[in-house]
């Protein structure tokens, strides 16, 4: 086993990550990343397409930052957010970070005068060069900025444990670095951040990149933090059905740059059934209308959650279309013309709005030495802008923390132990044996299939049931083809298998816990908003003998809180 | 921005080698219909135990629109084959499944798949493991060009003057997604050691902020030495397998060179001695440009000068005896006529 130290590990190289690390660099603190896949290239922050304007931002007047607030607050998080943190965070994004994006070289479109291109609406969003591209133009900055200031990654390396020490401290990981197969012992003298996003692929259609199976939530979880609301699971409604590894293809719903009009969504006889720009024009990313009215579409049999449903633009005058060419490309590239089809369209799984029960003021966690930065916390959905000022907020309080005085008592073992699980999984196929590969797929299906957008008390207790079959049964038989160290993209499966499991174990339980419906989250046995009782953290954490406990903490509304105390699901807009 | 309605025009140059090939957009689909099985034969390789790469077939059923990325994915994770390849994902944003498939670069998400594949890794880069090459030398390459925008005048903050028009130059450049497929591509980088081209994407990566009015570093060393742009030699492979449609040649590439030639024309010397040759020989001389160049170094070599000669790449007889075409005047008109042509 190697062993390194350094002063504070990152795990994960998105958005949240990068700047972390670029901020403590800084400071003269050397961070460590720690990326499963590669800095800037997986993970959910290239799949921002457009940046949301907050505050007063390029002459945005009070009318417009109101509504950009009332978007992150109600339609983005269903009041489940602490409010001044969505204010602080305004701030932030306002007078540090578009101003930090702009002086890097990072270029907020324009039109030939000059103008900043925004989306129509109140609620505005501008694209860096263009609509679909600025997450891609952001990340490829910050890849390029942690190597130009020097500071060290290991890429393609999955972290599988965090080592704590006798006080509970978190106080380094065990990672297996893909490329070499070489597994690490790193010692972190200020801890361990994770930022590992609020994308993971628990679903056989997810938006989460290839190698995201739910580890931060994982770590976290088995090192005894507190998870909260991991059932508010957001979902694209029309990404293509076609071809499979389109699965993330997006057909915008949201405003588009340079036209009043939204995409159309219709069933399958051809009857329109959503428009943004008409059923819910102060959504600036209304997915949760959008699978609403495809619910009722399910409930007369005109589509399925996995298809028989159609979107298109071809309502949309074609100059307009042109700003939009990544998306048209995409037509094209099956031989359709978007002025003139609509495509077959499946719903898939997204951002998870909960995570890792966060202090939203200091990105502190109930375990000591750990933290988060983004949107794995539960504090906040994701978003490139709230998504930088968290990473802002972890980094000064690292800065401002002294470092663990001792090297952890036993840690050494606790390493070793986990050294040789982590090489226990890369055994020969036993007889009768299962690939880890088929096991992760087998789970994703049954997660599509009983955890999809419309969730039933009998599918979630059958998906809990099968998740501890998997559990007892297949992990048991798992085995590889090939013993390769290098790039053993089998042995990485393995040990994702058992992070999947317990995210999905803890997801699952936490939405039966959940009785209500809200936002994405809907099941048809609780079939309300419940405002009364459900304007709380739903929290589940590992007890000290092993089982699960919940709690639930309500929310402080000091500035917004809704209109009513309870409604049906179905007639609630957001 | 993009021209909607055609994957591409038939006009552009970029092109030609696609339609020739009976390989457009157009052509690579319908191919296949659902039921029908894709042969794919995918290129193996662990260092521990293979000494060089071989090919194994797999049958792959076609579905709707199916990718070269869909076979692959069928392939590791419904026939349980645990190969290496790399990929993140699936929709032409992370630009990291890149391979060649019969012989020509295409990011694998996003081109259809075809009846019979040979599915190989990228060139020009070290290969790890089946089809995973290591991207270290090709990011280190592009950080020495120094890609970040260097601000000599202060910021005067958010948002500043500028219009979409003054930043078109350095606009087709900033749609890369680094996948490396004109890296693999470019006949250049197959000399080796033998060149300092940095290849095309590290180019285009430099072009980002080049090309940017708001920078104001002088790069024009960077350009010519660190990338030695001068021997790229303008066969547009890189613009015809980009996934992301850049016009690397005549975006990047040629206006890089302007650039670098503007600054200081008098150290070009490749430029110079291929405008001189043409100005006084109405044509290009291969081995004139050899000698002006390369000076002694170009003789110091014979053996290669004779593998040249007897290939008639070039001809020291047409060098040292030849005259100019016919017309020359001509020719030399439009020398006169472009200001600082020479």
């Amino acid at each position: 086993m190697k062993t390194r130290v350094t002063d504070i590990i990152i795990v994960g190289g998105g958005a949240a990550g990068t700047y972390t690390a670029l901020c403590l660099k800084k400071a003269g603190i050397e961070p460590l990343i720690l990326a499963k896949g590669l800095i800037g290239k997986s993970g959910a922050s290239i799949f921002a397409g457009n940046l949301n304007l907050h505050g007063h931002v390029f002459g945005g007047n009070d009318e417009e930052a109101a509504a950009m607030r009332d978007y992150i607050v109600r339609w983005y998080n269903h009041y489940l957010i602490d409010q001044d943190y969505v204010l602080k965070g305004e701030r932030w994004t306002e007078e540090v970070y578009y101003p930090e994006l702009e002086e890097a070289g990072l270029y907020f479109r324009r039109d030939d005068q000059g103008k900043i291109v925004t989306s129509y609406g109140l609620a505005r969003g501008a694209a860096l060069k263009q609509q679909g591209q600025s997450g891609i133009l952001l990340m490829d900055l910050r890849r390029k900025q942690v190597r130009q200031s020097g500071i060290e990654t290991l890429q393609e390396t999955a972290v599988t444990k965090l080592v704590q020490n006798d006080r509970g401290e978190v106080v380094g990981v065990v990672a297996l670095h893909c490329p070499t197969g070489d597994i690490y012992f790193i010692r972190a003298r200020r801890g361990v951040v994770i930022a590992t996003g609020p994308a993971d692929r628990l679903a056989s259609r997810a938006t989460g990149t290839r190698e995201q199976s739910g580890d931060g939530l994982a770590l976290t979880y088995r090192a005894g933090g507190e998870l909260l609301n991991l059932e508010i699971q957001w979902w694209h409604a029309s990404d293509f059905k076609w071809p499979p590894c389109w699965q993330r293809m997006h057909v915008y719903p949201n405003p588009l740059v340079g036209t009043k009009e939204t995409a159309r969504m219709y069933n399958s006889d051809g009857e329109q059934f959503f428009d943004q720009s008409t059923d819910a024009p102060n959504s600036y990313a209304p997915y949760p209308t959008q699978l609403k009215r495809l619910a009722e579409q399910v409930a007369n049999g005109k589509a399925d959650l996995n298809g028989r449903y159609f979107t298109g633009y071809d309502h949309i005058e074609p100059e307009a279309l042109r700003n939009y060419a990544r998306q048209l490309k995409a037509f094209e590239k099956v031989g359709l013309q978007a002025e003139t089809a609509r495509v077959e369209t499946a719903t898939t799984w997204h951002y998870r709005q909960g995570g890792i029960n966060t202090n939203p003021h200091t990105m502190e966690t109930n375990v000591a030495g750990l933290y988060v930065a983004g949107p794995v916390g539960g504090h906040n959905n994701g978003s490139l802008g709230y998504t930088t000022y968290d990473a802002y907020l972890c980094a000064e309080t690292i800065k401002n923390k002294a470092e663990m005085t001792a090297l952890p008592n036993g840690s050494d073992f606790v390493a070793e132990a986990e050294r040789a699980r982590v090489t226990g999984l890369l055994r020969m196929l036993p007889l009768n044996g299962v690939s880890p590969i088929s096991v992760k797929t087998k789970i994703r299906d049954l997660m599509y299939d009983k955890m999809g957008f419309i969730k039933t008390k009998q599918g979630m207790e059958s998906a809990l049931e099968e998740i501890g079959r998997i559990r007892e049964e297949d992990t048991l038989r798992m085995g590889l083809n090939n013993l390769s160290l290098n790039e053993n993209f089998g042995w990485l499966d393995a040990l994702d298998v058992y992070n999947m499991l317990d995210t999905c174990e803890v997801t699952i339980r936490s939405a039966l816990n959940r009785k209500e419906s809200r936002g994405p989250f809907y099941r048809t046995d609780y079939p309300d908003v419940d405002n009364e009782n459900w304007l709380a953290k739903n929290i589940i954490f590992k007890h000290r003998n092993g089982g699960f406990e919940f709690r639930t903490e309500p929310y402080k509304l000091p500035y917004y809180r809704p209109d009513f105390k309870r409604e049906k699901y179905l007639d609630v807009l957001w | 921005m993009g021209k909607i309605g055609h994957d591409f025009d038939p006009l552009s140059s970029r092109y030609l080698g696609r339609i020739e090939a009976h390989d457009s957009n157009e052509d690579r689909l319908n191919q296949l219909k659902v039921g029908d099985f894709v042969t794919a034969q995918i290129s193996r390789f662990d260092p521990a135990v293979d000494t060089k790469p071989y090919f194994e077939t797999y049958r792959v059923p076609y579905v709707k629109w199916m990718r070269v990325l869909d076979v692959l994915i069928y392939v590791s994770e419904t026939l349980g084959i645990e190969y290496a390849h790399r990929w993140y994902c699936g929709v032409k944003k992370c630009g990291t499944c890149a391979v060649r498939v019969n012989g020509r670069e295409m990011l694998s998400c996003w081109e259809p798949a075809l009846p019979d594949m040979v599915i190989e890794p990228l060139r020009h880069l070290p290969l790890v493991r089946d089809l995973i090459v290591d991207r270290e030398p090709y990011e280190r390459r592009v950080m020495e060009l120094k890609p970040l925008l260097v601000r000599t005048k202060p910021y005067l903050g958010l948002p500043e003057p500028i219009t979409d028009r003054e930043m078109r130059a350095a606009s087709y450049a900033m749609d890369c997604i680094n996948c490396m497929a004109c890296f693999s591509a470019c006949p250049v980088l197959d000399l080796g050691d033998q060149t300092d081209f940095s290849g095309p994407a590290p180019l285009v990566q430099l072009a980002q902020v080049a090309l940017d009015r708001r920078d104001g570093m002088d790069r024009s060393v960077l350009i010519k030495n660190t990338a030695s742009i001068f021997e790229c030699v303008s066969c547009y492979r890189c613009e015809e397998v980009c996934p992301v449609e850049i016009p690397i040649v005549s975006r990047v590439i040629e206006p890089l060179k302007a650039l670098a030639f503007a600054t200081k024309p008098a150290e070009n010397k490749h430029q110079s001695a291929f405008l001189d040759i043409v100005n006084s020989r109405g044509r290009i001389d291969p081995s004139a440009l050899i000698l002006k160049t390369q000076g002694l170094r170009a003789v110091l070599n014979p053996a290669r000068a004779i593998r040249l000669w007897i290939k008639g790449k070039i001809s020291p007889v047409q060098t040292f005896f030849g005259s100019a075409v016919p017309g020359i005047e001509y020719v030399r008109r439009l020398f006169s006529d472009v200001k600082g042509a020479l």
